[in-house]
């Protein structure tokens, strides 16, 4: 059985994210989900977990969680050392970086887990479509919606987790999306992720065991997907929304 | 400064004056330009313009225009001059040129009274130069996520706008903006609605925004939940529990049409001015506006007796033996399309329905950020009483893949291009009520799928 822990749910559940949970538990043959709760001891720490889930977040449930997590710091980075999946959406990977600084310089310390720090303004929201090639050999392509008060700035040359074909990377300037080290995703997609790439859903499906993947209503998640694809190869879009 | 702030009222007075005659011969829309005209001139223009002595200031994510009209009606009816911005706009430039339209050219206020609806984000703006003497915060939900992120991002805007002399009237029950100005001095007085029939123990939506207590992040017990984070909630760790509504509903009798309010000790029996849970949030609101003016309980019971919400969101039609409801879902907007589901969901008839949700003009220009679908409840759509969806759009897929997560059977969706095929698609069975939920940008689609629908039960009944 594939065990999913998904961390927070009752504060990291922004955009829809959830959903794709939701929808990995239901493509796999047989998996559980373990929802973890701020009051809870993650279950990484002490049980066998095959997969980290965590979605977006409002600002101040970024502070909370990475007080949270803190003490669970050297497990973590363990988890992902040993080639586990992790996926984080949205914001939430912000809190494995150095640091958050928002737009009145408040600065909070973030796990350090990775070599990157995000600046939040809220004055600016920043909403843009997104297609890349995902870092892997297949180079699949990967579709998305960002929304966001924050970006991230790090060299991410070897470490990014799609390259951007249109749509801004972790910043504005950058063609470089997310991060990936070794099995760990962090992406500032959000919403249906899964959902409307089901290709990266059994590219993910085959890093959890399963050699031979098959989604929930496949058949439509590759319509979609295709038809969607088409719309977004189109140049005459607009990407900023 | 003096000068430059006379320069202002003068010419923005006659831009606005101008667009009102022009608005006779053709359409022209922009309430907050005059407003906006004079800010450019003179910066601080809303903080020199004279004011009423009295503001009523509404802001929230949902029922705010219902509740400032309700306060307008009722202070009218009791023979007030009412300054108010309910033609115009709820931005600052709209607050401006309310305002503005209520003094003489010498800048004295011609009103006692002003009441104004404020959009949520526009707060920090306008209450920098305006300090309302009540502000009214019907409730905060997620809306657009482009434009509004998350619910406690809103929260924030308005909590750090909100001035100290400022009395608040709060949603006893929104387990979000009861907590405005929770640490500072300000007068409070809340709202509420008592346990329902209806309420459960446990969240049936997707969204609850107050899932954890904000002291100590336990989470969060309910002694009810109406629907999201509209309920009464308390922590077993620390204690902290929902604020007592001074003004409460006590009892809700939909069969005579009442409610009983229970204020100062004493229990009241208004009309209800409409049966929706959402419009008796917004009457008690009102009221205990009104009773903040020292508006006399009777006048305040009279005054409803004659009033109405008008409900411009659902036009109900019947032709021959076959109903068509229209009604208005909010596209983007997660919490308002759940409620309306719901609403489709718990109607005792059978029905088919027409999905007219997608955002019109982003998927014009642009592909439409569908993260929203995963926000919204299209759990309740998944019930035997719908024999059929109809989706039409460019991303009609995508909602018809919404529908499958949900556990809509795949056969009794269609999911279509454009709105052309929409009529050819329905059953007719004069047993299903055909309704229509739409997106407010997709009014073509709208009347070209009403039209088609009309034309076809024609044919049938000839």
């Amino acid at each position: 059985m594939v065990r999913i822990e998904f961390l927070f749910p009752e504060v990291a559940n922004l955009y829809g994210d959830p959903f794709n949970v939701k929808y990995l538990k239901n493509s796999l043959k047989d998996a559980e989900v373990i929802e973890t709760t701020l009051t809870d001891e993650p279950r990484f720490v002490n049980e066998e977990i095959d997969m980290i889930y965590m979605g977006s977040m409002s600002e101040k449930a970024q502070v909370i969680i990475i007080e949270k997590l803190k003490k669970y710091k050297n497990e973590l980075q363990e988890f992902i050392n040993k080639n586990k999946v992790v996926l984080f959406t949205g914001n939430a990977f912000e809190i494995l970086g150095k640091y958050i600084e928002d737009e009145e310089q408040n600065k909070i310390e973030g796990l350090g887990i990775i070599d990157t720090y995000a600046i939040i303004d809220r004055k600016h929201r920043y909403n843009t479509l997104f297609l890349g090639e995902l870092n892997c050999e297949e180079k699949l392509k990967i579709l998305g919606f960002k929304a966001t008060f924050s970006f991230s700035y790090t060299d991410n040359t070897k470490d990014y987790f799609c390259k951007s074909i249109r749509g801004c990377g972790n910043h504005k300037e950058s063609n470089l999306e997310g991060i990936r080290i070794k099995n760990l995703f962090g992406t500032y997609l959000i919403g249906p992720l899964l959902i409307i790439n089901p290709k990266f859903t059994k590219y993910i499906m085959r890093l959890l065991g399963e050699d031979n993947p098959e989604l929930q209503f496949e058949k439509e998640a590759m319509d979609c997907y295709e038809e969607k694809l088409k719309i977004f190869e189109k140049q005459e879009i607009n990407y900023l929304q | 400064m003096k000068f430059k702030f006379y320069l202002a009222l003068y010419i923005s007075k006659l831009i606005k004056n101008t667009l009102h005659i022009l608005s006779k011969f053709m359409k022209v829309n922009g309430s907050h330009l005059p407003g906006n005209i004079a800010t450019k001139i003179c910066p601080n223009f809303l903080s020199i313009v004279s004011k009423p002595k009295t503001i009523i200031a509404v802001t929230g994510t949902n029922g705010k225009t219902t509740t400032s009209n309700l306060i307008i009606d009722a202070l009218e009816a009791k023979g007030y001059k009412v300054l108010n911005n309910k033609t115009g706009s709820n931005v600052l430039g709209g607050v401006t040129t309310s305002l503005f339209s209520g003094v003489s050219l010498g800048n004295k206020s011609k009103f006692d009274i002003a009441v104004l609806e404020v959009d949520e984000k526009s707060t920090p703006r306008i209450f920098k130069y305006v300090t309302p003497t009540y502000l009214v915060v019907t409730n905060l939900f997620r809306d657009s996520l482009k434009r509004n992120a998350h619910s406690e991002y809103i929260f924030d805007l308005i909590n750090k706008s909100i001035p100290e002399e400022t009395t608040l009237i709060l949603n006893a029950d929104d387990l979000i903006s009861n907590k405005l100005k929770a640490k500072n001095s300000n007068k409070k007085i809340y709202f509420g609605i008592n346990e329902l029939d209806t309420d459960t123990n446990e969240s049936i939506n997707i969204v609850n925004d107050a899932r954890i207590c904000p002291i100590c992040y336990s989470k969060l017990k309910y002694n009810f939940v109406r629907y999201h984070h509209i309920g009464k909630a308390y922590c077993e760790n620390c204690g902290y529990k929902s604020p007592e509504a001074d003004y409460i509903v006590k009892k809700v009798d939909y069969q005579n049409n009442f409610i009983n309010v229970f204020y100062d000790g004493k229990e009241f029996e208004y009309k209800m001015v409409s049966d929706s849970i959402f419009n008796i949030y917004n009457q008690i609101a009102a009221i205990t506006v009104l009773k903040q003016l020292k508006i006399k309980d009777k006048d305040i019971k009279d005054i409803f007796l004659n009033m109405e919400v008008t409900k411009d969101r659902v036009k109900i039609e019947k032709i021959g033996n076959y109903s068509i409801i229209n009604h208005l879902a909010k596209g983007q907007n997660p919490v308002a399309c759940s409620i309306v589901f719901k609403y489709v969901k718990e109607r005792k008839t059978s029905k088919e329905i027409v999905l007219l949700v997608e955002d019109y003009h982003d998927n014009k220009e642009s592909s439409e950020n569908t993260a929203w679908f995963y926000d919204c409840d299209f759990e309740f759509l998944n019930d035997e009483s719908i024999k059929r969806i109809i989706v039409s759009g460019v991303i009609a897929k995508d909602i018809e893949f919404r529908l499958l997560l949900a556990g809509v059977s795949k056969e009794k969706i269609v999911a279509l291009k454009d709105e052309n095929e929409v009529a050819e698609k329905l059953s007719y069975n004069e047993e299903n009520e055909i309704f229509i939920l739409y997106d407010m940008y997709q009014s073509k689609a709208v009347d070209k799928v009403n039209s088609d629908i009309k034309r076809k039960i024609e044919k049938i009944t000839k």
